[in-house]
């Protein structure tokens, strides 16, 4: 049987994918905290991934395949340690691979790295410029993951990589900022503005990693779900209450709150509320005839308030 | 709040009993006709490029007012708009966009299937607030290449003006003058193989005459130009408005092109031509019909 190592396994997307991969897989996992009552069968261990620690993991393992997804994605700790945590630590990862004969690797991106901008077409491709640090700086490490793992794919082309970059991830277990959003008592939204948004259910992430590692994909795919609805519907469909504030005041009082910790995003991810950033997730169907489970609504009746 | 929402719902029966049946004939026409296009919706009403049915049923009554009562139009020949992909190439003119609008009517009203007339917005258009909501739930799009593309191959109709705010903005003297094309439309049509039909529409041109055109002062004030016209700026903004000239609207028969889309300009440029001429040939037909500006 293969033997898959899933970094960041303890997350709410890491625990489901494990579970996912069980029955065709040998799971191990990899995570800075613990997880406490983790399946049998599988082994975890807590380690930071910029330690020697875990290539001993790596080396001891053995794992043919690796599905990287840790990241630090929220705002709350020094962004210095963040982007050390994701770019150096994507950086050790990819060493072990390419050390240590990994056969299959996922990087699990997102479509944050492109960037919300007033020019953006409607369904962007792969090869769209990952814009996303001009106007959200506070993001540029999950751009320098994308483009190192991107790098990865030229360097190392025996072993098949992988770059996913699936929309708006919503669901009962999975920690996403769009999540954390529409779970606000009120959401703040920009007055005048109800971008079109992509959803996707965490079910079907892991479905769609695993399909990247039963195909052993390489090259670099957007991820869509069933569709995509105007940013105030989704707030509705959620149950939540939408707060539309003038975006001239909202801003600077937001880069504030930030600063002194009172509101949990930078001031940049106020373009995602304003301009679309909508993928087109067409060569991943076809490559591996992808087709997500979950509607709209469903994805929708799935987070929990 | 209850007593305000009764008033308004009293308000609203009172202006059901008195609306001219002219106006209800509109509304049921509009109701008719939006259920007819063919628009793949979601289950919550929108397509994938965010256009609503319902956003359109409950914002087009005025558009369809000027269209029948103000500008009173008439349309020949738009049996020649076919049923999938299809890009409009028409005139432009008369200092504020009432002739996309009434191109945009005219395919919902007058084509079989109706149609909703896409237009390629400026890149401006979806930084201004609640302007870029209705731009998208009424089908305009940002203009990019991709997008008229993405557009192009899900079957839509593209409405596209070659001129731009050169015709916009084109001074009375040289009304019914077609400004200089730009060559993108023809390398997108190539590209994906889609039909032109060329569409010349008369009476914009003589809408809101201008004599003279500041461009460089209104570049310096942030806008895209400043006419000096009939009515602006002595009169305002509302000296922009257009007068009530008829509209007469003509659509030729579809164009295809060959060739490659990256073709050098040199060769790209006799195919503009012939579309060019064809809007010509459409506004010389349509002048020589009418018995006067507003008649």
């Amino acid at each position: 049987m293969e033997k898959v190592l899933i970094t960041g396994i303890a997350g709410g997307q890491g625990r489901l994918l494990a579970r996912r991969l069980l029955e065709n897989y040998e799971v191990c996992g990899a995570d800075w905290v613990p997880w406490e009552g983790h399946p049998r069968g599988v082994s975890v261990h807590a380690v930071d991934l910029r330690k020697k620690k875990f290539e001993d993991v790596v080396r001891t393992e053995m794992p043919t395949s690796v599905v990287h997804m840790a990241f630090i994605r929220h705002f709350r700790g020094d962004p210095r340690r963040r982007h050390d945590v994701n770019v150096r630590g994507t950086k050790q990862l990819l060493d072990h691979c390419a050390n240590y004969g990994v056969q299959k690797l996922v990087v699990v991106s997102s479509s944050y790295v492109y960037g919300a901008f007033p020019e953006n077409p409607f369904y962007m491709d792969e090869d769209h410029p990952l814009s996303a640090s001009r106007s959200y700086p506070e993001i540029r490490d999950l751009v320098e993951v994308d483009t190192l793992a991107q790098g990865f794919i030229w360097k190392y082309p025996h072993i098949r990589t992988c770059v996913l970059r699936p929309v708006n991830v919503l669901g009962y277990f999975v920690h996403s900022a769009i999540g954390s959003y529409l779970r606000m008592e009120r959401i703040p939204t920009m007055m005048g503005f109800d971008p079109m948004m992509q959803f996707i259910h965490e079910e079907d992430v892991c479905e769609a990693i695993a399909l990247a590692l039963e195909h052993g994909l390489q090259g670099v795919f957007n991820v869509t779900g069933p569709g995509q609805v105007p940013l105030h519907t989704a707030i509705r469909e959620t149950g939540g209450k939408a707060l539309s504030l003038p975006e001239p005041v909202v801003r600077p009082l937001f880069q504030r709150m930030f600063n002194w910790g009172l509101w949990p995003f930078p001031p940049g991810a106020i373009d995602y509320l304003k301009y679309p950033v909508t993928l087109s997730g067409r060569n991943f169907i076809e490559a591996t005839r992808f087709r997500p489970l979950f509607g709209l609504e469903e994805i929708f009746h799935s987070v929990r308030r | 709040m209850g007593l305000l929402s009764g008033i308004g719902r009293i308000g609203r029966d009172l202006a059901g009993a008195v609306l001219p049946l002219q106006l209800r004939d509109i509304e049921r026409e509009l109701d008719d006709r939006l259920r007819k296009i063919p628009a793949q919706l979601n289950e919550f009403g929108y397509d994938e490029f965010g256009l609503s049915p319902d956003w359109i049923r409950r914002s087009i009554l005025p558009s369809a007012l000027l269209y029948r009562l103000y500008f009173r139009v008439e349309t020949f020949g738009i049996e020649h708009v076919p049923a999938g992909r299809v890009l409009l190439v028409a005139n432009h003119a008369g200092q504020l966009p009432f002739d996309a609008a009434m191109l945009n009517i005219a395919c919902l009203l007058e084509a079989d299937p109706p149609r909703i007339a896409r237009g390629m917005a400026e890149y401006w258009v979806p930084q201004l607030p609640w302007v870029n909501v209705a731009a998208t739930r009424s089908g305009q799009m940002v203009g990019t290449p991709e997008n008229c593309v993405a557009l192009l191959e899900a079957e839509a109709c593209v409405a596209v003006f070659p001129e731009g705010v050169r015709g916009m903005n084109k001074l009375y003297r040289d009304r019914y003058e077609l400004m200089r094309f730009g060559l993108g439309f023809m390398r997108l049509a190539i590209e994906t193989q889609t039909p032109i039909v060329p569409v010349g529409i008369v009476g914009s041109e003589e809408q809101q005459p201008g004599f003279a055109n500041l461009e460089g002062l209104g570049r310096a004030l942030g806008m895209p130009a400043l006419p000096i016209t009939l009515g602006f700026p002595w009169l305002g903004p509302l000296g922009l408005l257009p007068m009530p000239v008829k509209y007469r609207m003509h659509f030729g028969a579809p164009m295809e092109f060959g060739g490659s889309p990256h073709d050098e300009d040199g060769s790209i440029e006799p195919k503009v031509e012939q579309v060019k001429h064809a809007i010509k040939e459409l506004l010389d037909r349509g002048r020589a019909e009418r018995r006067g500006v507003f008649r």
